[in-house]
C-alpha cells in the first residue's frame, strides 16, 4: 500500500467492510426476489438464483438475464451473469464468460478455454496443476479420472462434476420457500395505504382458490413489497385459526400497516406486491346450520386476537398458564393468547398450581418484588408492626402468616434464602403480601422485606 | 277509548326508546298508569322484564335500591380507585362484580378481557391467576390479559373487545386523567357496550372525577375486613373475607351514598357490613352520605385554593377548583 501511494499521491483508501458487503448482498438478494423465490448466497460476492420454470415469466432466458442486468449496470453495479442448467457451469459462466447462456450439454465445450480458477477448485490443487502444465479446465475435463484423483483428492472430482453437471448441487435458499404464493406486477407504482390493501384484496381471492383446492387454510402470511429503487418491506401476519377469507385477510392487513404506517417509507410507490402463505394447516370446513348459529363465537374471538397481534405484536393478548412450582411468581407464566384446542388440552393436563386450594393468594403480582423498609416487627421472626412503602408509611392493624416457601433447590444455589410472607392489612384496610426474605440469625446480613402483591 | 290507548302506547313506546337513547330507567318516564288497557299493561311487564335483566343486581338491597336496580348491564361503568395502592380494592370490586356476571350470566365461554396499559401494571401490579381463581372463581383459562404500550392502543383493543360476545365483561385500566380518555371515547366505549349488551368496565386508578360517557361511578377504596369466621366463632386479628368502602361518585337515578361490601368468595355474593371495629376512617353511620369523594390523592401537600367542600354538594362545584390547582401546580 505504501508503493501504491509513493505512485498515487492522490489516492484515497477505503477499509474494506465485510458487514456492509454482506448487507449490500442481502438487499440485491431481496430484490432478485421479485425474479424467483429461490435466491441464494454464494460467498460474498455472488448469487445463485435458481430460475427452473421462471423465464418464461420474463420472455426468455436471454431476456430475463438483460432484465436482471440493466437496472444493476444502471445503478453502477459491475455485474456480470450467466445461466447454465447446473449451478457450476452457471457460477463459471457468470465470471469467465458474462453475459452468457450455456445451452444444455454444452457445459464441456463452454467451459475448455477457461482457466482452472473457472471450476471452484482450492489453490493448492490449481497450483499443483498449474505446475504440471496443465492451465486450462479443458486439460482436466478429459484427463483419466483415477491419477487425477489420487493425486489431488476426491474435492477436485467432485468440484468437475459439478461443472460438468454430472453431480447434483443443491443451492440452499436464503428465505424459505413458501408453499403458495401470489403476485402482481404494476406498470404504475402504487405507495398509498388503500391500494396496497386493495391489492392485498386481489391477491387473496387469487389465493383462496388455490387454499381450496388444497383443503387448506394460511396460517401464516406474508405481504413483500418491492419498492422502485429495489428495497423489499416485508409484512408478516400469524393467525390463531386457518384463514382464506380475502375479507378478513386485507383485515389484518390494514391493522398491520396502519400499525407500522409510520415506518413504510413508500418512497417513489411499490412496483410489485407479492402475498405468500408462509404456512397452512387443514382447513375444517363446518356446516352451518339453518338458523346460522355456528361456533361463530370462537372464530370471532380468534379474529379478535389476529387483529391484535397483527397491530400491537404478538405479546399484547396473553394468557395466564399454570405451571407445577411453588415460588408465586413462578406459578404462573403469561403465554400468547392461542384458540388452538391442542394448548388447552394441554394445560388442562397440567395439574393445578397451589394444589391446597385455601392458600391466599394476591390478585395482583408485582413482576418485580419491592423492597420494603420495616420499622419495626412485633418478634424478630413475626410480621412487621409498620413499614415504609414507596415512600408512604403503613400501620399494619392485622396480619397472618407467616407461610414459609422454600426456595427451588434444584434450580438455585444451596444457602439460597427462605421467604416468609406475611398477610398484612393496614389501618386502613387495604391489604398486601409481603414477604421477609431470609431469617435472622442464620446469615450474616440481615433479612430484607418484600411488598410482592396487593389483596382486593 | 281504543283511540286513547293505542296514543299512550304510542307515548309509551317513544319514552322508551328516548329512556333508552339517554340510558335512563324506563319504569320511571314509562309510569305505570294502572287502570289503562290491556295491551299498556302487557307493555309494563315487558319494560319490567327488560329492566330486571337490564340491571346487574349487587345483592346488597341498599345499594340496589340507591343504584334503581342494579348496575347497568349494557353501558360502560366506572369504577375508581383513589390511588394507585388501592388498585387492589378497585380490581378486586370490578373482578367480584364480573364474578357476579358470570354467575348470572349464560352459556357460553364467559372469557373476561383485561387490558392496561404496560406502565400501570409494572406500577400496580399484574394480574395474578392462582388469586382471581380462588377468590372470584376465574379460571386462567378465561383470563385474556392484553398489556400494551400506549392508551390509544389500549382503547383500541378495548372496542375492539367491547365488540365480541366471547367476553362476559371488559376491563379497561387505565391510570390518571390521560386527555386521550374523553367524552367522546367513553361514549365510544358505552356505545360499544350498549350494542353488545355487555359491560365495559373503565377502571381507574389515581384519577380525578371527570365528565365521561358513563352513566355511572363508584369510587371504591379497601375497608378492614371483618375477623375470619371459623366453626368455633370469629377468629380474631385474622383477616377474613375481602371488604370494599363503595361511594356512588355519579349515577343518575341515586344521591350521593356510601356502602360498605364484603365479598363472599366462596358463595360469589356481596353482602353488607356494618363496620364492627369504629375507626375514624369509617363513618358511625352506614346511611349518612360519606363526605363527597374528592378524587385523587392528596400525599404531602395541600393543592392550593382548594376549598373544601359542604358535605352534601354533588362534586360538581369542586371540578374547577380541582383544575385551577393542577394548572397552578
Amino acid at each position: 500500500m505504501a508503493d501504491a501511494r509513493a505512485m498515487h499521491p492522490s489516492l484515497e483508501i477505503i477499509e474494506a467492510n465485510p458487514e456492509a458487503n454482506r448487507r449490500l448482498l442481502t438487499g440485491l438478494a431481496d430484490w432478485c426476489d421479485r425474479y424467483t423465490p429461490l435466491v441464494a448466497l454464494d460467498g460474498d460476492d455472488g448469487l445463485f438464483l435458481d430460475i427452473t420454470g421462471c423465464a418464461h415469466l420474463f420472455g426468455g432466458e436471454e431476456k430475463m438475464m438483460e432484465d436482471i442486468l440493466s437496472p444493476l449496470l444502471a445503478q453502477g453495479f459491475d455485474a456480470r451473469a450467466g445461466l447454465a442448467s447446473c449451478p457450476g457451469a452457471a457460477w463459471a459462466a457468470a465470471r469467465f464468460l458474462s453475459p452468457s447462456v450455456i445451452p444444455p450439454g454444452g457445459e464441456a465445450d463452454a467451459l475448455a478455454p477457461l482457466p482452472l480458477s473457472a471450476l471452484r477448485i482450492d489453490p493448492d490443487s490449481r497450483a499443483g496443476l498449474e505446475s504440471v502444465g496443465l492451465h486450462t479446465a479443458g486439460a482436466i475435463l478429459d484427463a483419466p479420472r483415477i491419477p487425477l484423483a489420487r493425486r489431488f483428492g476426491a474435492d477436485l472430482m467432485r468440484r468437475l462434476d459439478q461443472a460438468l453437471g454430472r453431480s447434483e448441487e443443491p443451492i440452499s435458499p436464503r428465505l424459505p420457500v413458501p408453499p403458495l404464493s401470489a403476485e402482481r406486477q404494476l406498470a404504475e407504482p402504487v405507495a398509498t395505504a388503500e391500494d396496497i390493501e386493495s391489492l392485498t384484496h386481489m391477491l387473496a381471492v387469487t389465493l383462496r382458490q388455490d387454499l381450496e383446492r388444497r383443503g387448506e387454510g394460511a396460517d401464516a402470511l406474508q405481504l413483500s413489497l418491492f419498492r422502485v429503487d429495489g428495497a423489499v418491506h416485508r409484512h408478516v401476519i400469524r393467525t390463531s385459526l386457518p384463514l382464506r377469507e380475502p375479507g378478513l385477510i386485507r383485515n389484518l392487513f390494514h391493522e398491520k400497516l396502519a400499525a407500522t404506517g409510520d415506518e413504510v417509507d413508500a418512497g417513489y410507490g411499490f412496483e410489485l406486491v407479492r402475498l405468500s402463505v408462509l404456512k397452512a394447516s387443514p382447513f375444517a370446513v363446518e356446516q352451518v346450520d339453518l338458523a346460522g348459529e355456528s361456533a361463530e363465537g370462537e372464530e370471532g374471538l380468534a379474529l379478535f386476537a389476529d387483529r391484535v397481534r397483527a397491530r400491537l405484536g404478538g405479546n399484547a393478548l396473553m394468557q395466564p398458564a399454570p405451571i407445577e412450582s411453588h415460588i408465586p411468581e413462578r406459578a404462573v407464566r403469561m403465554v400468547p393468547f392461542a384458540v388452538s384446542d391442542k394448548t388447552t388440552l394441554a394445560r388442562k393436563k397440567a395439574p393445578p398450581a397451589d394444589a391446597p386450594a385455601n392458600l391466599g393468594r394476591p390478585i395482583r403480582l408485582f413482576s418485580r418484588p419491592e423492597p420494603v423498609e420495616v420499622i419495626a416487627a412485633e418478634v424478630p421472626e413475626g410480621p412487621p408492626l409498620h413499614f415504609r412503602w414507596r415512600r408512604a408509611m403503613y400501620h399494619v392493624a392485622r396480619s397472618e402468616g407467616p407461610e414459609r416457601l422454600a426456595p427451588e433447590w434444584w434450580r438455585e444455589a444451596d444457602n439460597a434464602p427462605t421467604r416468609d410472607y406475611f398477610r398484612v392489612e393496614d389501618a386502613e384496610g387495604r391489604r398486601f403480601w409481603l414477604y421477609r426474605q431470609g431469617l435472622y440469625g442464620a446469615a450474616e446480613e440481615m433479612p430484607r422485606w418484600f411488598m410482592h402483591g396487593i389483596f382486593p | 277509548m281504543a283511540r286513547t290507548a293505542m296514543a299512550q302506547e304510542t307515548i309509551c313506546a317513544l319514552r322508551r326508546k328516548i329512556a333508552r337513547i339517554e340510558g335512563t330507567l324506563p319504569e320511571r318516564l314509562a309510569a305505570p298508569d294502572e287502570g289503562d288497557g290491556l295491551v299498556l299493561r302487557r307493555g309494563i311487564s315487558a319494560t319490567r322484564q327488560a329492566a330486571a335483566s337490564a340491571f346487574l343486581e349487587t345483592g346488597v338491597s341498599g345499594l340496589d335500591a340507591a343504584l334503581a336496580g342494579g348496575l347497568p348491564r349494557a353501558a360502560l361503568t366506572e369504577i375508581h380507585g383513589k390511588e394507585t395502592r388501592d388498585a387492589g380494592a378497585a380490581a378486586g370490586f370490578v373482578l367480584a362484580l364480573v364474578a357476579l356476571l358470570r354467575k348470572s350470566g349464560s352459556q357460553g365461554r364467559n372469557a373476561v378481557c383485561w387490558i392496561g396499559t404496560m406502565d400501570l401494571f409494572r406500577e400496580a401490579g399484574c394480574p395474578y391467576a392462582p388469586g382471581l381463581e380462588k377468590l372470584f372463581g376465574l379460571s386462567p383459562d378465561n383470563l385474556l390479559f392484553s398489556p400494551v404500550e400506549h392508551l390509544a392502543d389500549a382503547l383500541w383493543v378495548a372496542e375492539e373487545a367491547a365488540r365480541l360476545k366471547d367476553f362476559s365483561a371488559v376491563i379497561l385500566e387505565l391510570r390518571g386523567n390521560p386527555a386521550r380518555l374523553d367524552l367522546t371515547a367513553t361514549r365510544r366505549l358505552h356505545r360499544r357496550a350498549q350494542e353488545i349488551g355487555r359491560p365495559v368496565f373503565l377502571l381507574r386508578e389515581a384519577a380525578l372525577a371527570e365528565p365521561t360517557a358513563a352513566p355511572v361511578r363508584l369510587q371504591v377504596s379497601a375497608a378492614p375486613a371483618s375477623p375470619r369466621s371459623t366453626l368455633a366463632g370469629p377468629l380474631e386479628d385474622a383477616i377474613g373475607h375481602p371488604a370494599f368502602t363503595v361511594v356512588i361518585g355519579k349515577s343518575r337515578t341515586a344521591l350521593p351514598g356510601q356502602f360498605v361490601l364484603e365479598w363472599n368468595s366462596d358463595a360469589f355474593t356481596f353482602h353488607e357490613i356494618r363496620p364492627a371495629r369504629s375507626r375514624a376512617l369509617v363513618p358511625a353511620s352506614g346511611h349518612r352520605p360519606h363526605l363527597p369523594a374528592t378524587g385523587g390523592a392528596i400525599v404531602a401537600l395541600r393543592p392550593a385554593g382548594k376549598v373544601s367542600a359542604p358535605s352534601d354538594q354533588p362534586p360538581r362545584k369542586e371540578r374547577p377548583a380541582h383544575r385551577r390547582s393542577r394548572r397552578a401546580s
